[in-house]
């Protein structure tokens, strides 16, 4: 079987998880923002350079799909790696295993009990496209980033959304918006709005070793990213 | 009537009988590409299959296009408007640009999926096989890959529509950049066109060249974009407008060259226009014939016809140059006649054998000949001296030919100068050591190196398949043939493995056999045993209940379904694609199996002869070489027997054998010395070299004859030399214009002519001059 479209797509929620590992010096730089104006083209320039990640970094994920297919979400949980400019990794550990890679043009799809898949990424050029602005993300290449996405940012320092809507039609046939939020210069959470309705809500960082309820449910994956389980205490 | 009077009459009637075959001509002549016309009828199927493959198998009505000088968002840009308005152009069958590779099955085969697919021959849909797929299939939804397979998975929860959309992808695709098909520099976008008409069939090349040139023009998303279109459609359609300006400008040089020339050789205005008189008449009248009797003309028929029937443009300069004065023009055409009459008769004759060739080409040849030159022979006889005044001058006094005529008297006699030749010509044929002949009928229309490179650089991106070696499946039935195909894949997947091949297509690959796809059928379940299954394999899943009604409706609607055959996918995408892989020839099918980057052509071969079945390589140069070759010996034999022809028809008109000896001689080793210099020179033979060999023969046996006619009046010899002068400087310096062209065709008749008119007159000269010597002697010894 090689599903190449499908799996390549894998790939979108590896890079953007990317974005968010846990920092050492996020103290310092949270003060840095706040010091800063609010509501201002910089703010977004500030946030966008302090996001940035230096080559290899890594974070734990845990994310929950809710399809009109399923009766409940699927959530699946593991590691992304940013391995480099274009080069990005997915180890899901729960509750099964997987490993997808992206380097340069070819993605690399193991399951357990599968012989390893190798595609080309071109099969999939909106995701190329969409691969390539995350990776501006990781680099701080603001510039980048505004040519694939309209950025709209909301909230303060403590609590903010960063809204990104796709410019290319293309991808906006599948992709309506990404919001990625967070506190101070760390990352929470991302979520994808897809066109058909379905949302991908992917925790990192700190957020992704809360512990799930049994049932978890879109308000659950909602408050974690808004980080007021984590603020009030509550599981 | 007055004379005056009866000309006038005379020359309203030519031109109304002109006029009418132009006409005629005009209203009913359709002019054909296609290159079979000038081979040998095919004899085996392989053989047909070849020329099928070679003049309008898809391959050959490919053009590869790429966009290029802009941004890659702007070719994308083009590449898609481009397509979608060539789609809707009757000019082009196929348009493919990688955009739309996901729906590429059509929605009235989607049901076809459990036939089409692999799937039913390794796995049941019973409980665990789906239990297993609808686990992959929730991986497959906790990844973004929802939004591509969701609206597919309740009806195809195991993915056979994408598992048919794999084995139908070709073995190499360019890379995609914005959704089309780019090269691996990202710099050009690519298309692949496939034409509605045959690559060789040049007007309707052009005129798809032209709508995709439009088209391109209307759709480009900037200035910038630029067009570049390659293949053999294309080449063909460079080359012929490049032909025809080349033979255009030869043509203006010719006309202006012959004007001045017979103004500087009769001093009359008059003349210059009676001399194109014959030759206009005889390419009418050649047109016209070979209107009536074929119908359809082939292009270079008209171009080989008009090139031999130039030898009609001595005839008039034979009766001017004849004139004495005060003697009516009538007169002197009468004391020609007989001499002209044996070299028209002797030529109609000798093209007559070009009618027993068997190539179709040659014989629509013959008669384009036959008329021309009968045409050109009776209006010279009848109408041009009525339209002349009576002579005024000698034109055996000018200078020239007094001086050219005690030169060749003063050149040494030599009994051995012709054999000598002979043995030279002979040795050097013998000995050389570069090929004798051209075989690679690609020559035929020659296209320069650098569109070559280009055109195998965009192929090897396109990955189009190699189009020298072919596998051909033959079988009774087309049923046959696929599951012969069938039979073969495995070895072909092996020849994969093992690197002889990067990859390979056929048939079979989209349509499998009736007997696979019953077989398929006949493992689908029932509708309660899916129930059933489905119910089990759900259990542990997240799905809604009943999300897969859809996907039990689809099973039990492919179980009646009955298998798709190649009669009942018109109308389809695959029609397109499985006509071009599987020919119904002769009362019997043929599968071809095409191949990318061949690198073991051997093992190809190998697996062929061992698989059981009647499958072949078929190597397409290695057997075109074979057809040109073929070709060139049924021409060969026809230029035999014609010169065998023109030999007795000459023996009867003079009743005698020294005689005929005398005039053939010349002409005959003009030949081989034209033949050995060429061959010194390093040039291999073609089709082209032979017809200007036929045409310098033809200028040969004229200047033989009125030479001999002449060797026994020295009055008259000057006379005909004048003639002979004025005929061969013009021959020389139409083909000389000719030899100059940039085209290997042009140029090598241009060559050969000249070779041939040089050797010819001066053989004649030297070798009719000797002869005379001996006749005289011949007359003082014995009185008669």
């Amino acid at each position: 079987m090689k599903h190449l479209p499908a799996l390549v797509v894998l790939l979108l929620a590896p890079v953007a998880g990317l974005c968010a590992p846990a920092g050492p010096g996020s103290g310092p730089r949270l003060a840095a923002l706040s010091s800063a104006a609010p509501r201002t083209g910089f703010e977004i320039d500030a946030l966008l350079e302090h996001l940035a990640r230096p080559a290899p970094s890594s974070t734990p994920f845990l994310e929950a799909h809710f399809s009109a297919l399923l009766i409940r979400p699927l959530v699946v949980g593991g590691t992304l790696e940013y391995l480099g400019p274009g080069s990005l990794a997915r180890t899901v550990t729960e509750p099964y295993h997987e490993r997808a890679e992206v380097r340069g043009d070819t993605v690399t799809l193991e399951r357990d009990g599968e012989p390893a898949q190798q595609f080309s990424l071109d099969r999939v050029p909106a995701l190329r496209s969409l691969l390539a602005s995350f990776t501006a993300l990781l680099g701080g290449n603001v510039a980048a980033l505004e040519r694939q996405f309209r950025l709209d940012l909301h909230g303060d320092a403590a609590r903010w959304t960063l809204g990104l809507t796709p410019r290319d039609p293309q991808i906006h046939q599948r992709i309506r918006a990404i919001t990625v939020s967070g506190s101070g210069f760390d990352l929470r959470c991302l979520t994808t709005f897809q066109a058909n309705g379905d949302v991908t809500v992917t925790l990192v960082s700190a957020a992704a070793r809360a512990r799930l309820p049994a049932a978890p449910d879109r308000a659950w994956f909602a408050a974690e990213c808004r980080g007021s389980h984590a603020r009030t205490g509550e599981p | 009537m007055t004379r005056r009077s009866r000309t006038a009459v005379l020359a309203i009637i030519w031109a109304g009988l002109v006029g009418l075959a132009a006409a005629y001509i005009h209203a009913t002549l359709r002019v054909s590409g296609d290159l079979r016309l000038f081979l040998p009828s095919p004899q085996t199927r392989a053989e047909r299959l070849i020329l099928d493959e070679v003049s309008e198998g898809p391959a050959s009505r490919l053009l590869m296009v790429a966009l290029h000088g802009a941004p890659a968002a702007e070719l994308a840009e083009t590449s898609l408007k481009l397509a979608q308005a060539l789609r809707a152009d009757p000019s082009f069958e196929l348009v493919t640009n990688g955009a739309n590779q996901l729906s590429a099955i059509p929605p009235a085969l989607l049901p076809y999926r459990y036939l089409l697919s692999p799937t039913l021959d390794h796995h049941r849909l019973d409980a665990s096989y789906l239990h297993a797929e609808l686990i992959e299939r929730e991986h497959d939804l906790a990844s973004p890959a929802a939004s591509l397979l969701e609206s597919w998975l309740p009806s195809d929860p195991t993915l056979e529509t994408l598992k048919v959309l794999d084995s139908w992808e070709p073995p190499h695709e360019p890379r995609l950049l914005d959704g089309v098909w780019f090269d691996a520099g990202g710099n050009e976008a690519l298309l692949v066109i496939e034409t509605a008409a045959a690559a060789f069939d040049p007007r309707a090349q052009r005129a798809a060249m032209h709508a995709l040139e439009e088209r391109f023009a209307a759709v480009r998303a900037s200035p910038a974009v630029a067009l570049t279109v390659t293949g053999p459609g294309a080449f063909s359609v460079l080359m012929q407008n490049r032909s025809e300006a080349d033979a255009r400008l030869a043509g203006i040089l010719d006309t202006l060259g012959m004007a001045a020339l017979m103004l500087l050789a009769y001093r009359r205005w008059w003349y210059v226009l009676l001399g194109a008189l014959p030759l206009a008449t005889a390419g009418i009248a050649a047109l016209a014939a070979v209107t009536a009797l074929f119908g359809t003309v082939h292009g270079i028929t008209i171009a080989f016809g008009f090139t031999l029937i130039g030898v009609a443009i001595d005839y008039p300069i034979f009766v001017f140059s004849h004139e004495r004065p005060g003697v009516p023009a009538i007169d002197t055409a009468r004391s020609i006649w007989r001499t002209l009459a044996i070299a028209v008769v002797g030529l109609c004759i000798a093209y007559l054998a070009f009618a027993l060739s068997g190539v179709r080409g040659l014989e629509q040849l013959a008669c384009f000949n036959v008329a021309g030159l009968a045409a050109a022979g009776l209006s010279t006889r009848y109408l041009i001296p009525r339209l002349l005044p009576p002579g005024a001058r000698d034109y055996g006094e000018s200078r020239l030919p007094s001086r050219l005529a005690a030169f060749a008297a003063r050149i040494p006699r030599t009994r051995w100068l012709a054999p000598g030749l002979l043995s030279l010509s002979l040795a050097v044929l013998i000995v050389g050591r570069s090929p004798l002949w051209e075989n690679d009928l690609s020559r035929l229309t020659p296209v320069p190196q650098s569109l070559l490179r280009e055109y195998a650089s965009l192929q090897h991106e396109l990955g189009q398949p190699d189009v020298r070696y072919l596998v051909a499946v033959s079988g009774s039935t087309a049923e046959q043939v696929l599951s012969r195909e069938e039979r073969l894949r495995a070895g072909l997947a092996q020849l994969v493995a093992d690197k002889a091949v990067s990859g390979f297509d056929d048939a079979a690959r989209y349509l499998p056999s009736a007997q696979t796809q019953r077989r398929r059928r006949a493992a689908l379940p029932s509708s309660a045993a899916l129930r059933r299954a489905l119910r089990t394999a759900l259990r542990g899943t997240d799905f809604r209940p009943g999300l897969f009604a859809p996907f039990q409706k689809d099973v039990a609607r492919a179980r009646k379904l009955a298998p798709l055959t190649p009669s009942n996918i018109a109308g389809t995408p695959l029609e397109l694609t499985i006509g071009s892989l599987l020919v119904h020839l002769d009362g019997g099918w043929t599968g071809v199996v095409t191949f990318t980057d061949v690198r073991n052509p051997s093992a190809i071969e190998r697996l062929a002869a061992a698989s059981g079945i009647p499958a072949r390589l078929l190597d397409l140069k290695q057997a075109s070489e074979e057809l040109v070759a073929h070709q060139r010996t049924r021409i060969l034999w026809s230029m035999t027997a014609a010169a065998a022809l023109l030999a007795l028809v000459v023996y009867a008109s003079l009743r005698s054998m020294r005689r005929a000896f005398v005039v053939l001689t010349p002409m005959a080793l003009t030949m081989l010395l034209t033949l050995a210099a060429l061959h010194a020179a390093g040039v291999e033979l073609n089709l082209f070299h032979l017809i200007a060999l036929a045409l310098a023969a033809g200028l040969g046996l004229d200047y033989a004859l009125f030479f001999e006619r002449s060797s026994r009046e020295p009055a008259g010899r000057r006379r005909t030399l004048h003639a002979l002068l004025v005929c061969a400087t013009a021959a020389c310096m139409v083909f000389a214009v000719l030899a100059s062209s940039a085209l290997p065709v042009l140029r090598s008749i241009g060559v050969t002519v000249v070779l041939g008119v040089i050797g010819n007159f001066s053989l004649a000269l030297v070798l009719i001059g000797s002869q005379e010597t001996l006749a005289c002697s011949d007359t003082t010894t014995s009185p008669r």
